[in-house]
């Protein structure tokens, strides 16, 4: 596998995931697309570009699961905040199962084919 | 701040220029995201050109928006568009079909008997004028106006019949702007892969 190779599938990896981890990051508070960027980034492996986060953020809220409000800043423009709707919190809580087997899978497959 | 740095001015002119196909308030919205970015991140302390290299060139943003909006589209819009673009089809069909139908009968009918009766016309005419037909063909017509009058006639014809080829070609225009092609949704698609 070469390192671009490499590299694509962790991307796309990493784009199935984000969606779920942003999900994730505003269950309990609201958030501004500059602190989620942020926040993603000191999570190692996931840290994705700012040309990946925002306009997934975008499409999150067309598709309704996050709604936005605008809230001043203590210095510069007012920021636009983020938050989970109903159907977000729905869509988590579906993700998240998604999640769990998904990772259930791939740790017996792994198992599995080492044990073999 | 930030708002009057040329670099980001001309970064937010880049952007906004790629997102062409998108609706203006939502460009606007992003637009004003990517600035407010901007204005945090240098608040924070970053340099402005590292702040303008994490977000990388203008054009690939604009296309992740264009990816992430135009082709996960909620389901419910593409919808409506659907149903929209069938309402715009058969209102085209209704209001197309009747004039069409005069259209081309009038104009193919016009072009081709004109067309015809002028040359026909203007060769009884050369004929007549040797004395080789009789005067029940003639009419006591002068050989010379039929010579004249033919390939008028001729004319009249093949400028009805340029006029249907112009309409069909008018029409056509019409059906492809409402049938959208397929290719758009396609190219997307390439660009993810």
């Amino acid at each position: 596998m070469s390192v671009t190779a490499i590299a694509d599938w962790t991307s796309q990896l990493r784009r199935g995931v984000l969606e779920l981890c942003i999900l994730q990051l505003l269950r309990r508070e609201a958030s501004y697309g500059y602190e989620i960027v942020t926040r993603l980034e000191s999570l190692g492996p996931l840290a994705a570009g700012e040309n990946t986060v925002y306009p997934l953020l975008r499409r999150l809220k067309t598709e309704g699961l996050l709604d936005t409000f605008m809230q001043e800043s203590p210095a510069g423009p007012p920021r636009q905040y983020y938050r989970l709707t109903a159907d977000g919190r729905r869509r988590l809580a579906t993700l998240e199962k998604e999640w769990a087997a998904m990772v259930t899978a791939v740790e017996r497959a792994t198992r599995t084919g080492v044990e073999s | 701040m930030t708002g009057e740095n040329p670099l980001v001015e001309r970064y937010l002119a880049k952007l906004d220029a790629g997102l062409r196909d998108l609706p203006a308030a939502e460009r606007a919205e992003v637009v004003s995201e990517i600035r407010n970015h901007i204005a945090e991140a240098t608040a924070a302390g970053k340099p402005i050109d590292a702040v303008l290299s994490a977000l990388g060139p203008a054009e690939d943003l604009a296309r992740g928006y264009a990816i992430e909006l135009l082709l996960n589209r909620p389901a419910a819009s593409r919808d409506t568009s659907r149903t929209r673009r069938f309402l715009a089809l058969v209102g085209l069909v209704v209001i197309g079909s009747i004039p069409t139908l005069v259209v081309v009968t009038v104009l193919g009918g016009v072009g081709i008997a004109f067309g015809a009766a002028g040359i026909i016309v203007f060769l009884a005419g050369v004929i007549a004028t040797f004395g080789w037909l009789p005067d029940y063909v003639t009419m006591d017509v002068a050989p010379w106006v039929a010579v004249l009058i033919g390939p008028m006639l001729a004319i009249a014809g093949g400028a009805s019949l340029a006029l249907l080829v112009w309409y069909v070609r008018f029409t056509a225009r019409l059906v492809r702007r409402v049938i959208p092609k397929k290719t758009a949704g396609v190219d997307v698609r390439d660009v993810m892969a």
